[in-house]
């Protein structure tokens, strides 16, 4: 009985965390707490999708702005073809997965470090590609312009809540059934050494393109939430370093290759987000000194440290054992 | 119907402004050569090679090619600090783990950059800024020239560094293997510090020529970053030949895109290249 409770008690505080998280904006909380839950959700679920490519998949993608400006675009495009950006929302996450799909043969090719820096230059090309491309609205919209997203009437600040609500629950879900599941231990196989893995039987080529397909899909519709919110999409933003920024940032301050990292380092960064606003250029100054003394001190991350002093017994035993160099800075 | 003639300027253009793009992305490649890590920040760090060009002109009165006397020194000191005090220790713990520092010293850099010189687009005006040569028909800035005559004898030293003298072969067998070399009785931290002092170096350089080429901002740091991947994997990572080449590919592809396709069609060409290159010679063309 003790054990049954133990094993669903994750479950269960995250159903109960998901009902009072949804009911929240009916209880008349002030909009601006909404507003950074919204983001909270958000950035969640994109960094939940990186914590799964480059923490268990061992897939650096520098790429999480490609399928998020991808998929804002579809999703804007649609409503102007007089599609409900309900359906956009989903389709531009089907288009960010069978992008994702497309370009994996290539990418695939390079290992490491060759992938890591292909699929950052994937997005500055499909920024170009944007910049060019006007496929609906004539010569005075697209392009460099960008396009508003059409036929928001009626659509509150709450509905988009929900969605990011359920898309940010939804990549913890979908990160958990991974982990759980074969697939996920032919990953944790690949990440530690892909020739033995392959040679076990595990269709290496196929596993990555799940999870690259999975996170492309997830990440896709969060980005095409965020520009249901904002309401206006153009090239430079939509494709910005910044989404692969806020993703990575989450990740690495919470814990990579960590379940419970993203939801910690997301948590760190909203609020370094809506704290550090007003400062300007000296907010992402300092998320940068923040990402260095992280990566320097606890490479880890903050999950990884808890878990360190879980094991050791204590903060005390932790630093005693580190001193003796006993604990070495472990591989991230 | 298009003549040569028409070509003859896109072209010339196109292998001057390669020669901008080999300094730039030399300095990549020698860090990714020699230690394995991708430095995010060397955009960010010619762009501040750059900004240090601007105040030494518009404060000082200073040519900026000048100022590399001062610049050059500057950078190699704070390359050696960089790397002893931030990147070592990550660079000993993954190969990710200094990715994402330098990344984080990209955003220290951009951003400390906005502070101080504010996001205002700057350029260098000299007294041969404007001034230009005319050979046939064609029009060449000299700023181009300059760049290009900078390209070549920046290639040139360092490979006669890394080629005649003892540390230039250190670095080049500890770039081939670590270990052996440390056998051989080659320190590889001191080694990887001068590597990427050296990187550094270039980076203000490069930060020269292309203030002298094209306005910056503290955020253009990053299209010439991406701009010296491209250069770097059409040429082959660590390949100090390939990336020279590289750069003059980037440059031509780019020139002729924009003369065939327009403005935007200008970076489109050569980065689908890059990405054909990647999917059909993932090592690059000149790459081992």
């Amino acid at each position: 009985m003790q054990t049954t409770v133990r094993r669903y008690m994750p479950l269960i505080s995250l159903g109960a965390a998901t009902v009072v998280l949804a009911v929240l904006p009916k209880t008349g909380v002030p909009q601006a707490w909404l507003l950074y839950l919204f983001y909270f959700f958000l950035f969640l679920a994109a960094a939940n999708m990186w914590n799964l490519l480059a923490g268990y998949s061992g897939l650096l993608a520098l790429c999480p702005a490609a399928f998020i400006g991808l998929a804002g675009y579809t999703m804007t495009i649609l409503t102007w073809l007089d599609i409900p950006f309900y359906v956009g929302i989903i389709a531009g996450g089907a288009a960010a997965a069978l992008f994702a799909a497309i370009i994996s043969p290539s990418v695939f090719r390079m290992k490491g470090v060759y992938f890591a820096i292909g699929t950052l230059v994937v997005p500055e090309i499909l920024r170009l590609v944007f910049l060019r491309w006007r496929p609906v609205g004539g010569e005075l919209h697209g392009g460099g312009a960008g396009y508003m997203v059409k036929g928001m009437s009626g659509v509150t600040a709450e509905h988009r809540y929900w969605l990011a609500l359920a898309i940010g629950v939804a990549s913890i879900i979908v990160i958990g059934i991974i982990l759980r599941s074969k697939f996920g231990l032919g990953l944790a196989a690949i990440r530690d050494n892909d020739a033995t893995a392959a040679s076990a039987g595990i269709d290496v080529f196929r596993l990555k393109l799940y999870s690259f397909v999975i996170g492309a899909f997830v990440t896709g519709i969060a980005g095409a939430i965020f520009y249901s919110h904002q309401g206006y999409i153009e090239p430079s933003a939509g494709f910005h370093i910044k989404w692969l920024m806020t993703a990575l940032l989450a990740t690495v301050i919470g814990g990579k290759g960590i379940e419970g990292g993203p939801l910690v380092g997301t948590i760190i960064v909203v609020i370094l987000h809506f704290q550090l606003a007003r400062y300007g250029e000296l907010s992402l100054l300092i998320q940068g000194i923040i990402l260095v003394i992280m990566m320097l001190a606890a490479p880890q991350g903050i999950m990884g440290l808890v878990r360190d002093v879980r094991k050791t017994g204590g903060v005390r035993a932790l630093l005693r054992s580190v001193s003796r160099g006993r604990i070495k800075a472990r591989q991230v | 119907m298009e003549s040569l003639a028409d070509l003859a300027s896109p072209i010339t253009i196109g292998v001057l402004l390669g020669g901008l793009y080999v300094v730039i992305a030399l300095g990549l490649s020698l860090v990714f050569g020699v230690m394995k890590v991708i430095n995010v920040a060397h955009g960010d760090l010619v762009i501040l090679g750059s900004y240090l060009a601007f105040v030494a002109s518009t404060s000082w009165g200073l040519d900026p090619i000048l100022s590399l006397v001062v610049g050059i020194p500057l950078f190699f000191i704070m390359g050696i600090f960089i790397e002893k005090f931030l990147l070592h220790r990550a660079f000993r713990m993954s190969v990710d783990a200094a990715l994402i520092v330098t990344f984080g010293i990209s955003l220290i850099i951009q951003n400390g950059a906005q502070l101080v010189w504010t996001p205002l687009s700057r350029g260098l005006m000299t007294s041969y800024t404007l001034e230009s040569l005319k050979i046939g028909d064609v029009y060449l800035p000299l700023v181009y020239l300059v760049d290009f005559v900078m390209a070549v004898v920046v290639v040139l030293a360092v490979h006669q560094f890394l080629k005649r003298t003892y540390l230039g072969q250190a670095i080049t067998a500890a770039s081939q293997d670590s270990q052996t070399a440390e056998l051989m009785g080659i320190n590889p931290a001191r080694v990887y510090q001068i590597a990427f002092g050296i990187a550094m170096a270039l980076a203000a350089i490069a930060g020269v020529s292309l203030a002298l080429t094209f306005p910056f901002t503290p955020k253009s740091g990053v299209p010439f970053l991406i701009i010296a991947f491209g250069v770097i994997i059409l040429g082959g990572l660590g390949s100090m030949v390939g990336t020279f080449i590289g750069g003059m590919i980037f440059g031509l592809s780019q020139t002729l895109g924009g003369h065939f396709w327009g403005p935007t069609g200008q970076l489109l060409v050569p980065f689908v290249m890059v990405l054909v290159v990647l999917t059909i010679r993932p090592q690059g063309l000149f790459g081992r």
